[in-house]
């Protein structure tokens, strides 16, 4: 991301002090983005309070995280990411297989099971954009009354409708390409003659073969039947813009226009490589929203500075200011401690760290729901081998995808799912294309030419089919914090208590028995193998699957109707203290089967509207009676 | 000596074809020069030089949309249209040659000159006679006449355009506009695309190409925050980089690290029988040349009612990034120790 002139300008930490602030935003994320880009905009000061180093903002390291990445031995999410024990962050890597009863504390995440999670969350500025796949798929209409309509889960305080006008700014501002028709199907509507801001980016080359070969399959589940096809995901990467946005004045891709020196975003590509960075920036990043916000020169931000501590005033229950711990070494636990003041304050530093801090605050709410209900998709993967050469390994990751099967009657017994196609093959399963080296050469003893030709035509045979599968929110799937486990500057850590519902379970099992059906209808050669020993091996009606995290986080502080049956108002505000917002996934009341960073971008641009308003009426004369 | 004025729209035509073969003859050395940097290295000078040769392409893509606007048609096939190097500028500057070489401190000195800043000192200096080496390509208009920089060029054209629109009116934008490139087809090339349709949009697209080349009248930064190629080049030679408020010369922003180094020596002007000695580099050199006369083709094709053709061609600029990478990583044989690279010998259709 690259910042115009005058955006690296930092505030420090005595000026920041002497300040009462419109807002202060913990987390630089694409909640903390959006807030802040909305607030400044509106004439509000804000000041920004970001974990992770700040120095990342130029393009110099931005490439230094692609570099890291490329040069990594093991690719993973966090991996252009050097480890900073004063703002650690879960990698995938260091889920292990829980004995029962003992607790694993050796990654970031303290881990009392019984499932053991590989999720992650990304503590750098730009959050968990700097790591995400891109895609943008708004939630159902029915996802927000599951309750109601199938006895599951909790409703929402709102309802699509309410959330629409959201989504349409939240695709605005992620700069998502699509094509309505592709995307309005169970029930999802869009006002007369939107479109998005981009024309939806095409297939890849596997989808096509997928959606060819799966042609006229039809299940039946819960009484209806359903005609599988292979539909694109709407995703924030840039594709061509398209010129009847907006009622015809067409629309302007971010990064279109170099900015201070360097251009900031190019067209999307098909790099495979785009999770976690997009080496061109096609892909969108919070840092695109964060250079919009720092140009109005209304936004201060304090890098390397962990909240540690909500302040609350017993009398009133307002927060009267945040506490903080800054520091100059990543590895070094030498720190300062400071506080910043402000009128708003607005917690987005993601669904684990928000109930971490308010926890560690002594937080836990009316409802005592802090940190309850913690959600994530949990993905099955099938991989096969398909009869011919489908091209796999042309990115970008995921194009395309099996959607019908994300809503219906059928979510009485059984968790929805959305089906990816995988575009970089068995890499997330097995560690292709690596694995796949290591056993010709190792195994087969292949070299040379025949060494190249047999990998080539593995490997652009290769399909996974990862089933993103829905769970429900469930009190006991939480975070909690311990003060036997904290981080190198004296912060506590999340401990993280989860089971994959039996409902979900319902629905990994069919997703299971649903990929036999369609490799065998494909004539592709099923290579999927469930490990006992894997970490996150579980067992249902007798069969097992691994079961991996989402990084899809939310539910921690639920949304609802009332103080006492939830953490947040359906403007993120908390029930128990004033001004006080709690941004982001935590606010979810369900995450359904879609990727939940356009639902949490839309919320906070719900949020920002009220916090613009609060600030305004909050500023009026007040009359004096007469 | 009077001015070669614009006067008909047969030499506006001629002018606007030359300003294609200017645009396009500044890429070849800019990516030579690019792509010689050792891959990981030299950020900054990797960021500089790419950004001016992405907003080159930019500008030949808008000299096309004027041309197209006014009824002529682009072509970047024909023989010539490519320069040999080490070539004169087409737009007539004739006081220096630029060569295809390595990143080194001659390369950015040759690369101040291209991008000089634009203004004559005074009216009657925009052009002068000429007594040197001829061009090797035809300058426009009057053969004996050389335009001060690249900027006077232009703003030749501008004037051209202002006068022929006050002749004739709307008229003079009968181009189809179906031949337009719009952003559509075109973004995130180092500014944005502006289809032209009549005198406020072909000024404009002029005045973009004026701007973000050398700078109006000196100044280091356009309305829009940018910074001109001069001065986004000097910044490697002084090593620092500009910040606003700076006065030229005098960048004040932060440090700017140059490795002069780490950049594979290639062989200034390499043409191919310099590479017969190696026939497997011969072949994949004639091979590079070859991929770029067809690219050149699908350019063309895309400036001439195919702007759909862009996208096909973003897959092409790949392949020839490939190529010139594979040559400019290549040691030549026998003594010397220099690397072969691009030829760019494009004999061109007729």
């Amino acid at each position: 991301m690259i910042f115009p002139r005058g955006a690296a300008r930092r505030t420090d930490h005595a000026a920041a002090s002497d300040v009462v602030y419109d807002a202060v935003i913990v987390g630089a994320g694409v909640s903390g983005a959006i807030i802040a880009n909305q607030l400044s905009a509106a004439g509000k000061r804000v000041l920004m309070l970001e974990a992770g180093p700040g120095d990342d903002i130029t393009l110099d390291g931005y490439k230094s995280y692609l570099e890291r990445f490329f040069a990594s031995s093991i690719k993973h999410n966090q991996s252009p990411y050097a480890d900073n024990p004063n703002a650690p962050m879960p990698k995938s890597t260091d889920a292990i297989k829980l004995e029962p009863g003992v607790v694993d504390s050796s990654g970031y995440l303290v881990q009392e099971g019984p499932f053991s999670t590989d999720t992650t969350y990304t503590r750098v500025f730009g959050g968990t954009t700097m790591h995400w796949e891109g895609k943008t798929l708004r939630m159902l209409p029915e996802d927000f009354e599951t309750r109601t309509r199938y006895g599951q889960g909790r409703d929402w305080p709102l309802d699509y409708e309410a959330l629409s006008g959201y989504y349409a700014q939240a695709e605005l501002e992620l700069a998502t390409s699509a094509d309505v028709e592709d995307q309005a199907f169970l029930g999802i509507r869009f006002d007369d003659g939107y479109v998005y801001p981009m024309k939806g980016l095409p297939l890849s080359y596997l989808d096509r073969q997928v959606d060819a070969g799966i042609k006229g399959t039809t299940v039946e589940l819960g009484g209806k039947d359903y005609e599988l096809k292979v539909r694109p995901f709407p995703q924030a990467r840039n594709g061509i813009p398209n010129p009847d946005y907006d009622g015809g004045k067409g629309y302007e891709p971010i990064g279109a226009v170099s900015t201070h020196q360097v251009e900031e975003g190019l067209r999307c590509q098909g790099n495979i490589n785009c999770v976690p960075l997009c080496p061109v920036q096609a892909k969108y990043n919070a840092g695109k929203t964060l250079a919009v916000a720092f140009q109005t020169g209304r936004v201060d931000l304090l890098a390397q500075t962990v909240a540690s501590k909500v302040v609350i005033d017993p009398a009133t229950g307002r927060v009267t200011e945040i506490e903080y711990k800054t520091y100059a070494d990543p590895s070094s636990s030498e720190h300062a401690t400071g506080t910043v003041r402000g009128k708003m304050f607005v917690l987005a530093a993601n669904a684990i760290e928000n109930a971490r801090l308010m926890l560690a605050s002594g937080l836990a709410s009316t409802s005592g729901l802090v940190g309850r209900n913690l959600m994530d998709h949990a993905y099955l993967l099938s991989w096969a081998l398909m009869p011919q050469v489908c091209g796999t390994g042309r990115g970008s990751v995921c194009t395309g995808g099996i959607q019908e099967l994300r809503g219906g009657s059928f979510r009485r017994d059984q968790a929805s799912f959305n089906v990816d196609i995988h575009n970089d093959g068995w890499g997330w399963a097995v560690g292709s294309p690596y694995s796949d080296l290591v056993e010709f050469v190792d195994e087969r003893n292949r070299f040379g030419k025949e060494l190249r030709t047999e990998l080539v035509a593995r490997l652009t045979r290769q399909l996974l089919l990862a089933f993103m599968v829905e769970v429900m929110p469930t009190e006991s799937n939480r975070v909690s914090v311990d003060p036997a486990f904290t981080d190198q500057l004296g912060n506590m850590r999340p401990v993280i208590s989860f089971q994959v519902p039996e409902y979900s379970l319902n629905g990994v099992a069919y997703g299971r028995q649903l990929a036999r059906q369609l490799f065998d209808r494909l004539g592709a050669e099923d290579h999927t193998a469930y490990d006992p020993e894997d970490y996150g091996y579980v067992t249902h009606n007798g069969e097992g699957y691994v079961i991996r995290g989402g990084n899809h986080l939310g539910g921690t502080h639920i949304m609802g109707t009332s103080p006492t049956d939830s953490v947040v108002d359906a403007d993120q505000r908390s029930w128990d203290h004033d001004n006080l917002y709690l941004a982001g996934g935590g606010s979810m009341p369900s995450i359904g089967s879609s990727n939940i960073t356009l639902t949490v971008a839309a919320l906070c641009f719900k949020t920002s509207e009220h916090i613009v308003a609060r600030l305004r009426d909050d500023a009026r004369p007040i009359e004096v009676g007469g | 000596m009077g001015l070669p004025h614009i006067t008909t729209v047969e030499s506006l035509h001629q002018y606007l074809h030359a300003a294609l073969q200017l645009e396009h003859a500044t890429i070849p050395p800019y990516l030579t020069a690019l792509y010689s940097i050792h891959p990981g290295t030299n950020l900054d000078a990797v960021m500089v030089i790419r950004v001016v040769a992405v907003e080159e392409m930019l500008h030949l893509t808008l000299v096309a949309n004027v041309l197209n606007a006014t009824g002529g048609t682009p072509d970047l096939t024909g023989p010539g249209f490519v320069p040999s190097f080490p070539a004169y500028l087409p737009d007539g500057e004739d006081d220096f040659q630029v060569d295809l070489q390595s990143f080194s401190p001659a390369a950015v000195e040759t690369f101040l000159k291209i991008e000089r800043p634009g203004a004559a000192p005074e009216e009657e200096a925009r052009v002068r006679a000429h007594d040197g080496p001829r061009s090797l390509l035809a300058a426009p208009g009057d053969d004996s006449m050389r335009f001060y920089s690249i900027g006077e060029f232009y703003e030749e054209i501008r004037r051209g355009l202002e006068y022929l629109h006050g002749e004739l009116g709307d008229a003079l934008f009968s181009g189809d506009p179906q031949r337009q490139v719009t952003p559509e087809y075109y973004y995130s090339g180092g500014g944005e695309i502006i289809p032209v349709t009549d005198l406020a949009s072909a000024s404009a697209a002029m005045e973009l190409i004026a701007e973000q080349g050398e700078g109006l009248g000196g100044k280091i930064y356009d309305e829009e925050g940018e910074i001109a190629h001069y001065y986004r080049f000097e910044q490697l030679k002084l090593g620092r980089y500009y910040q606003p408020g700076d006065t030229a010369g005098s960048p004040s922003g932060p440090e700017l690290s140059v490795d002069w180094d780490a950049v594979y020596p290639v062989k200034p002007n390499v043409v191919l029988d310099d590479l017969s000695a190696a026939p497997d580099l011969h072949a994949s050199a004639a091979r590079f040349n070859e991929h770029y006369a067809d690219f050149l083709g699908l350019l063309t094709r895309s400036y001439t009612g195919e702007p759909k053709l862009l996208i096909d061609a973003v897959v092409e600029m790949f392949r020839l990034r490939d190529e010139m990478l594979s040559l400019l990583r290549h040691p030549m044989p026998g003594p010397g120790g220099l690397n072969a690279g691009p030829t760019f010998e494009i004999a061109g259709s007729s």
